[in-house]
């Protein structure tokens, strides 16, 4: 027999009690757990989604809308621009590396990115299996791509009009797979990558039938692609290069790291406000704790006191209801980190049913989990010392003459 | 063995001082402190414990002055060499009744063998609900545990507060005899402080406040 022992049988002794405390506990440990997970993913992919792009040329427009297009590929492109005048942007000095893309086409909801190999420098992406596109109508797959799609090298697939998946305005010119790059945990890795003869081709193809869709012309001097990015040999380029290309030419030259930046104050206001209504709870589950804690010396005066005559400290009780304490804090946190695990991975499968979302989930990293956990320790230390304040005031001879 | 010098304690709520007599009981001897209630009686069996501190006066126990001692070491003193008995009988709610003697023995620092518990038990006639929670006790069950509790730790001396008042004249008997017996055999002082005056006859020193 010892206090741990008396704290454990204190605890079975009223499980409704104990269930409850460590249940709420676990629920708001989860609810942080959760938005600090999110959060962090969401950071992650914004600050890794831009690979190496300092800057992105494009049509005029939205300069945002050229970012969400042409650096997250998520939003349809400002328009398009001429291919030679965006080459001679590329030949500045400043300038490391300039790769164009070019956009038309899906197959099944994934962009197929017309450019050129060094595309995949930006991403640091390399090949898995197969080679980089040599010849038109090759593609090289982004890791989630092939995955999900279930395709490999060797395999032929139609591609549709457009950015939204159809059978309407599916394109006669097969592709073939030629190669599969590995998974690097950014947009790379769902995007169908070729050069930008097949991307032209396609559509000139379709211009002879159709008049209506996009205005590409195959002849050299008036070639389109919808962007050029680049990447920056000296930093100094930052303050020049965009104005310049603003003023002189009819193209836009936009920063994405800046105008993500402004994005993300934007919906970081979202975030700030559930990581706060999370502390909240918390606060108010260390409060549920101290309570409990509270009222069980409370209640339990008499077999404190009793406790006290049969030659127990005040220290020695103070640790028994510490170790009640602990206890339902370590429960609440191993289920507060499950939940949060399973509750953000059913939340992703059953109800937003988007597996790319589901891919770019980060795991919340040994660090965050610790932060946490010490912020729980420190809650349910203090609700602990609040809580033994009436054993130490104790007055045993009042107690015990006072029986009920 | 035990004795007391002129013990006062001051009640600051009630703007009271309560004196008691000096009493010095040698090993095995007994007492009977009789009173009306709201005399203090209470109060000298706290103060003799050491649960209340004396406005003036002094208590040894064997050889130690107990007011002389340090919060922690009263405590330690206390557990080691008094045991309780209360008018209201009570125990740990969340223990068994084996746990609760384990409990006493552990805040006690005390070891007794297994079978000494197990006899003590079946000596009191509760060895069969040793495994039951306290709350699933009888009346005279609980009272035998606590008098269980109250020597197994084979204190010097044992203190009861009214420990009959809610008994009927055989159970009184009973419960007197049990004290008497298990004070006897750990060679403790059995101070009771009552104001029943059915036990009078079991006790040949006796004084009344």
């Amino acid at each position: 027999m010892n206090t741990w022992k008396i704290g454990i049988q204190n605890l079975k002794f009223k499980p409704l009690y104990t269930f409850l405390s460590v249940f709420i506990l676990s629920l708001s440990i989860a609810l942080l757990l959760g938005v600090q997970q999110l959060k962090m993913s969401f950071q992650y992919q914004m600050d890794n989604n831009l690979g190496e792009i300092d800057m992105v040329i494009g049509a005029k427009g939205s300069p945002l809308q050229l970012v969400l297009a042409s650096v997250l590929h998520l939003d349809n492109p400002t328009g398009n621009i001429l291919y030679k005048e965006a080459k001679e942007i590329g030949k500045n000095p400043m300038i490391k590396l300039a790769v164009p893309i070019s956009y038309g086409d899906n197959f099944k909801g994934y962009r197929i990115v017309g450019t050129t190999q060094e595309f995949t420098a930006f991403y640091k992406a390399e090949l898995q299996r197969g080679h980089f596109v040599k010849k038109t109508m090759e593609v090289v797959l982004g890791n989630l791509v092939s995955k999900k799609l279930n395709l490999n090298i060797g395999d032929t697939f139609l591609s549709s009009h457009g950015f939204v998946e159809n059978d309407i305005n599916i394109h006669h010119e097969e592709f073939t797979v030629v190669g599969i790059l590995k998974p690097t945990q950014k947009v790379i890795d769902r995007l169908i990558l070729t050069n930008l003869e097949s991307v032209w081709d396609v559509h000139h193809h379709e211009e002879e039938e159709d008049h209506v869709t996009h205005h590409h012309k195959n002849e050299e001097h008036t070639k389109e692609i919808t962007s050029l990015l680049l990447n920056f040999r000296n930093p100094s380029a930052l303050l020049t290069l965009p104005r310049k290309i603003n003023k002189q030419t009819n193209m836009q030259a936009v920063l994405p790291k800046y105008e993500l930046d402004k994005l993300y104050e934007y919906t970081g206001v979202g975030f700030e406000t559930i990581s706060w209504i999370a502390y909240l709870i918390l606060i108010i589950s260390g409060m549920t704790i101290f309570i409990s804690l509270y009222k069980m010396t409370k209640e339990r005066a008499f077999d404190l006191a009793l406790l006290r005559t049969y030659g127990a400290s005040n220290f020695q009780l103070i640790k028994m209801v510490a170790y009640e304490g602990l206890t339902i804090g370590f429960f609440a946190f191993i289920v507060g980190f499950l939940l949060a695990k399973t509750g953000l991975y059913i939340m992703f499968t059953r109800f937003v049913k988007n597996r790319y979302l589901l891919s770019t989930l980060q795991e919340l990293s040994y660090n965050d989990v610790l932060q946490t956990g010490s912020l729980i320790f420190v809650l349910v230390i203090s609700s602990i010392l609040l809580a033994t304040y009436p054993i130490v005031k104790m007055n045993i001879s009042t107690i015990l003459s006072n029986e009920k | 063995m035990i004795q007391t010098d002129n013990l006062t304690f001051h009640y600051k709520k009630k703007e009271h001082t309560f004196s008691f007599p000096n009493i010095a009981l040698k090993e095995l001897e007994n007492l009977l402190i009789l009173g009306k209630s709201g005399i203090g009686k209470t109060t000298f069996l706290h103060l003799l414990a050491g649960l209340l501190t004396p406005s003036n006066g002094k208590i040894r126990i064997g050889n130690v002055n107990i007011n002389s001692l340090s919060n922690n070491n009263l405590d330690a003193f206390r557990g080691q060499n008094i045991g309780l008995v209360f008018q209201k009988n009570h125990a740990v709610q969340s223990l068994s009744v084996f746990d609760n003697l384990q409990a006493r023995l552990f805040f006690s620092k005390k070891t007794i063998p297994l079978t000494e518990i197990n006899e003590l038990l079946k000596q009191l006639d509760i060895y069969d609900c040793k495994n039951k929670k306290v709350n699933e006790l009888s009346e005279g069950q609980l009272q035998r545990l606590n008098i269980a509790l109250s020597v197994i730790h084979n204190p010097k001396v044992i203190l009861a507060d009214e420990p009959t008042s809610s008994l009927d004249d055989d159970n009184c008997n009973i419960v007197i005899q049990l004290l008497k017996k298990q004070a006897e055999k750990t060679k403790a002082n059995l101070i009771v402080i009552t104001h029943d005056q059915r036990i009078k006859s079991f006790f040949q020193n006796s004084i009344t406040l």
